[in-house]
């Protein structure tokens, strides 16, 4: 979850915007060189300043995945490169029972859970409170953004101090509040217990984050909505319910496809929360391992590229059914009516 | 229309600004590189400390034309990483560590490795303890990929200050008559927290290690077969016994918290190798004087100890063995051992009054020259299977899980799991 | 009861940017941002502090004076190459921020502002392309990068984290967003009409009307960059030549961990951008709610 996002879904890229239409020069017969520069340039041009981003996008962005099909049918062992060759679909009938991968797919899932509808439903919160009328409005939305803007490794290392069983700060507010007096939480022992830890990382990551995006859909709401809405004597809150999330249904959508892609594939977090980060093994039992670290694990520590892209195709899969079902339960709940 | 190519050139230049800056960040890659005016960069990977600091400052005052590189990293990391480059053909540094735990997955690959009986090593054969000049000479005794730097003979530290406070002898001579046997050792833990109220030992799988290293076969017999029954399960259950005392403090050796745990005096005693000795040095300082060394329950043994080597694809070949040898020579071999405690494996070196008779004040002026001599001149060696690495951390994971994690309190199930861990390892 | 009643009464049907915060409203933001802001400062406290203190129960909770020793000694760990990551982070930021600045407004400008046969489809197919999810392309381009010019690839070389950075999706889909209001038709029209080029008009006209807009898109890429680590940590991993993250990671690896040590580390490869935040700030939330509706 570390690169920009945008909000694709409503865009209209065909809006006709041809002002621009050609221009009419009066026909000049004695500089043919010249017009004929100028069609170039009317005509081909164009072409140009968009070929870069196309050609760099293919060579760097869609050719991997492509390839990473070829790679997964393949025998491609970093430690043996004599052995080469289609693998026919062996990559693939071996994800079917390895525990490592289904265990994996467990702890991404709960992970995901865990950290997804929290952050959402808090930041919708936290939106519509910025969406008052506030004193030092900027400072506060600036403030939200502080943990988007820390690095999530630079982050993922402090809440790793912060859960540390014996010195951590987690445990000790916990036991003032007479949890864990005496046996104090190891948050790395248990599924549970690190998947809490981590699914806090995120939700501490994206919730500010998240919340100006639904600001933003928020205030481009007609505020005539509200007024006719005062006839039901909606408060505040049902008013957030009822009125306004419904109203930014494109975006909520958005942020639950764009939540669903980044975290189900979360690596920083539960890379750098294992006491050896090195091993990228996630917990002594594997216990908060996700597919991408596994894929990691499997690709660069036993260097069995081959099987490591037959995984990441799986987990394309997976991404791409649950971003769809996400989006359509979101559009149920919202109310919507596809 | 003129202009226009003037803006050409503008577009053109601002890219090639940018391709010349890749160019230039590219340029820098790889391992130890000469600069062409005979200046020549060895670059070493290894793992903890192998005192190499001030030595490295004085080679390269006497040999103005090289540059060392101390690259340390994560033990288990760097192992990989070697293997990654030698399969790879380059990026592998110009000196390699190797722990004797993955000394015969290298051995085996053994042209990939400069044969230093080529470059005249086999004159110190003599020099060294047979066992460990045998660890990394390949089974036809053609090639030597590697030369030994310590060995690491087993003793056990502990806080005297913490042991006093718990009604505990603190003289060494009467520590170690405490525990002759692990089970004698267990009970003086047991004694220890009933009167302190604190854990004992700082983890399980740093019993488990010892433990195993003083059985006569590991993880894998000779025939590389995966013998868990013998020595495996002997340290197991020493490890189990301590979970089900309560006497570990259960820190993940090697973690940050476990590092704050010889600061905090979380533990009372820790396994040393001679190596460890460096490490608590360098972790806690302040725990200077706190510290003494008493012998190991059990008897002698081994855990850890390495090797440098020279992959065959570096560049300076020739100046990486030059300061190998030199490394190797009696004079900084101790000096390495008064720096950081890794005993040498060259047993003429144990009757140097330098070691001899050296004690060191960060362990209450402990004779740890002759403590660790000891341990090292009485030690059987242990074959140590291509794939004894990996099966390592995975029984430590286990005992990890047993200690703390969803195997807590089922010692029985938990050494079936082992079983089963260290097969998949072995296999993998 | 009765003022309850009435400021009820006033709430309703106002909308919520009518409504004035309450006390409620302030004190639950104020939570927000001290959770927010919660991590760093403990990075602080833990940065600037002793083992020692840092082994207390209860803990240090206030800063101590020891984060010049902290620093040096992460500075001085050969074996992280602190300085030279941070060096490194700057010019892979730098580079891939202005190569996105400068391809990603080229770009939008024909997206927005040209008449090009099958231009639609291809805004399309740049939209499109946002929704990949690049990360699971490491296994192949990891190879991809080792088959390129030059001994070994380019695995362990800047240029492996820089090149796929070169252009975005999102850069262009912003810029041609803005550019498309931000430029009237009419001003392109007259320079045509004066003869001038299509990159003419581009730096002349389009460059200086989006700067607000290219120091948006600046902010973001050079935030996301800088904060890359998955594809670093594969390619550049083992080398001695990481971007900062990677040798954050190295810092809390291998046998000689410590916390304050890792955290000042931490500290120093985070301070930069929160300046960008300081400064900035404003453009960064203008940029993330602009590319929420500008649609």
């Amino acid at each position: 979850m570390s690169t920009t996002r945008a909000v694709p879904a409503a865009s209209r890229p065909g809006r006709p915007a041809d002002a621009t239409a050609p221009v009419r020069r009066p026909p000049d017969r004695a500089g043919t060189w010249r017009s004929r520069l100028y069609r170039f340039d009317v005509r081909y041009v164009p072409y140009l300043l968009i070929a870069p981003f196309f050609l760099l996008f293919a060579v760097f962005g869609l050719f991997p995945i492509v390839f990473n099909g070829v790679v997964a049918l393949r025998n491609w062992r970093l430690d043996d490169p004599t052995l080469t060759g289609w693998a026919g679909f062996a990559n693939f009938a071996r994800l079917l029972d390895d525990g490592d991968f289904w265990n994996a797919l467990g702890n991404t899932f709960g992970i995901f859970v865990l950290s997804t509808v929290p952050q959402l439903l808090l930041a919708l919160i936290v939106a519509s409170l910025l969406n008052r009328k506030l004193r030092a409005q900027t400072w506060f939305r600036v403030g939200v953004l502080l943990p988007y803007i820390t690095p999530v490794t630079a982050s993922t290392l402090i809440f790793t101090v912060v859960f540390a069983r014996d010195t951590g700060v987690a445990n000790w507010v916990l036991s003032l509040l007479g949890v864990g007096e005496t046996a104090p939480i190891d948050w790395r022992s248990t599924k549970w217990a690190s998947w809490i830890a981590i699914a806090t990382m995120v939700n501490w990551k994206w919730i500010g984050y998240n919340a100006l995006l639904y600001l933003a859909a928020m205030q481009s709401i007609p505020r005539d909505v509200y007024e006719a809405a005062a006839v039901d004597g909606a408060g505040p809150w049902r008013q957030l319910w009822r009125i306004t999330v419904p109203m930014i249904r494109p975006v909520v959508i958005f942020t639950v496809v764009l939540s669903t892609i980044g975290g189900l594939q979360l690596f920083t977090e539960p890379m750098l929360f294992d006491a050896n980060p090195a091993l990228a093994q996630g917990g002594d039992d594997g216990q908060w391992q996700t597919i991408a670290q596994l894929i990691y694990k499997v690709g660069w520590r036993d260097l069995n590229l081959g099987y490591a892209a037959a995984m990441s195709w799986a987990l394309f899969l997976i991404i791409l059914i649950v971003a769809a079902v996400n989006a359509l339960i979101t559009n149920r709940l919202g109310g919507g009516k596809r | 229309m003129k202009r226009s190519w003037k803006t050409w050139a503008r577009a053109v230049a601002a890219g090639s600004v940018g391709l010349a800056l890749l160019a230039a960040c590219s340029g820098n890659s790889g391992g130890g590189s000469d600069s062409g005016d005979g200046q020549v960069t060895l670059k070493i990977n290894f793992w903890g400390d192998f005192g190499l600091d001030e030595l490295k400052s004085r080679y390269e005052a006497d040999n103005p034309n090289v540059k060392i590189s101390l690259n340390t990293g994560e033990y288990n990391a760097q192992h990989e990483d070697l293997q990654k480059k030698l399969i790879a053909g380059s990026g592998a540094p110009d000196i390699a560590a190797i722990d004797e735990g993955f000394v015969v997955q290298f051995r085996g690959q053994a042209d990939k490795f400069v044969n230093l009986l080529d470059k005249g090593a086999g004159q110190y054969e003599s020099k060294y303890l047979p066992w460990k000049w045998k660890q990394t000479l390949t089974p036809d005794g053609k090639a030597q990929i590697g030369l030994g730097t310590d060995v690491g003979g087993l003793a056990m530290c502990y806080r005297t200050d913490l042991f006093k406070a718990a009604g505990l002898p603190t003289d060494r001579d009467q520590v170690s008559a405490l525990w002759p046997t692990w089970d004698q050792f267990i009970a003086v833990g047991q004694q220890y927290k009933a009167k302190s109220g604190k854990k004992f030992i700082d983890s399980a799988t740093n019993i488990f290690n010892p433990v195993l290293g003083q059985q006569p076969v590991g993880f894998f017999d000779e025939s590389e077969t995966l013998k868990m029954d013998g020595g495996p399960k002997a340290a197991f259950d020493v490890a189990a016994k301590m979970i089900g005392a309560d006497l570990s403090a259960n820190l993940t050796a090697f973690s940050p918290e476990w590092n704050s745990g010889f600061v905090k005096g979380n533990f009372a005693v820790l396994a040393c190798p001679a190596w460890m000795q460096g490490h608590i040095k360098n972790t806690a300082p302040t725990t200077q004087g706190k510290w003494d060394v008493a012998a190991i329950p059990g008897g002698g043994g081994n855990w850890g100890g390495s090797f440098l080597t020279i992959p065959k694809q570096g560049k300076n070949v020739d100046e990486a063995y030059k300061f190998l040898e030199w490394l190797v020579q009696p004079e900084q071999q101790i000096e390495i051992f008064k720096k950081v405690g890794n005993l040498p494996s060259q047993p003429a070196l144990y009757q140097d009054p330098a070691i001899k008779d050296f004690t060191n004040p960060f362990f209450s002026n402990a004779p740890v020259g002759q403590i660790f001599s000891k341990t090292a001149e009485n030690l059987t060696p242990q074959y140590l299977g291509k794939k004894n690495g990996p099966t390592r951390v995975a029984v430590e994971n286990v005992i990890n899980r047993l200690a703390t994690g969803n195997l807590k309190g089922k010692p029985d199930q938990a050494w079936t799991e082992a079983i089963k861990e260290a097969e998949k390892a072995a296999k993998s | 009861m009765s003022d309850v009643g009435t400021r009820r009464a006033a709430l309703m049907g106002r909308a919520p940017q009518n409504t004035p915060g309450s006390l409620w409203s302030y004190l639950f933001l104020a939570v927000v941002i001290a959770f927010s802001a919660f991590p760093l400062y403990w990075m602080f406290v833990i940065a600037t502090n002793t083992d020692e203190a840092l082994a207390k129960i209860p803990p240090q909770v206030i800063p101590g004076g020891e984060l010049a020793t902290n620093l040096r000694e992460v500075f001085s760990m050969q074996d992280v190459f602190f300085l030279q990551s941070l060096v490194n982070s700057v010019i892979v930021s730098s580079v891939v921020t202005a190569s996105v600045l400068f391809f990603c407004s080229l770009a939008g400008f024909a997206f927005a502002k040209l008449r090009f046969k099958g231009r639609n489809a291809l805004m399309v197919m740049v939209i499109l392309t946002m929704t990949v999810p690049n990360q699971l392309g490491v296994v192949a381009l990891y190879i991809l990068m080792g088959k390129m010019p030059g001994e070994g690839g380019w695995n362990g070389t800047l240029l492996a984290v820089i090149v796929p950075g070169l252009v975005s999706a999102f850069g262009v889909f912003y810029m041609r967003q803005f550019i498309l209001d931000a430029v009237p038709d009419e001003l392109i029209e007259a320079a045509r009409v004066d003869g001038a080029s299509t990159m003419r008009i581009f730096w002349s006209v389009v460059v200086p009307a989006v700067r607000p807009a290219m120091a948006v898109l600046g902010l973001l890429t050079f935030v996301a960059t800088w904060n890359e680590f998955q594809w670093p940590l594969i390619t550049l991993g083992g080398t001695d030549y990481p971007t900062s993250m990677v040798a954050l990671s190295d810092l809390a690896s291998g046998n000689y961990v410590l916390y304050r040590r890792v955290l000042a580390g931490a500290l120093v490869a985070t301070l930069p951008l929160l300046i960008m935040l300081f400064i900035g700030g404003r453009q960064i939330v203008r940029g993330i709610m602009e590319g929420a509706v500008k649609s």
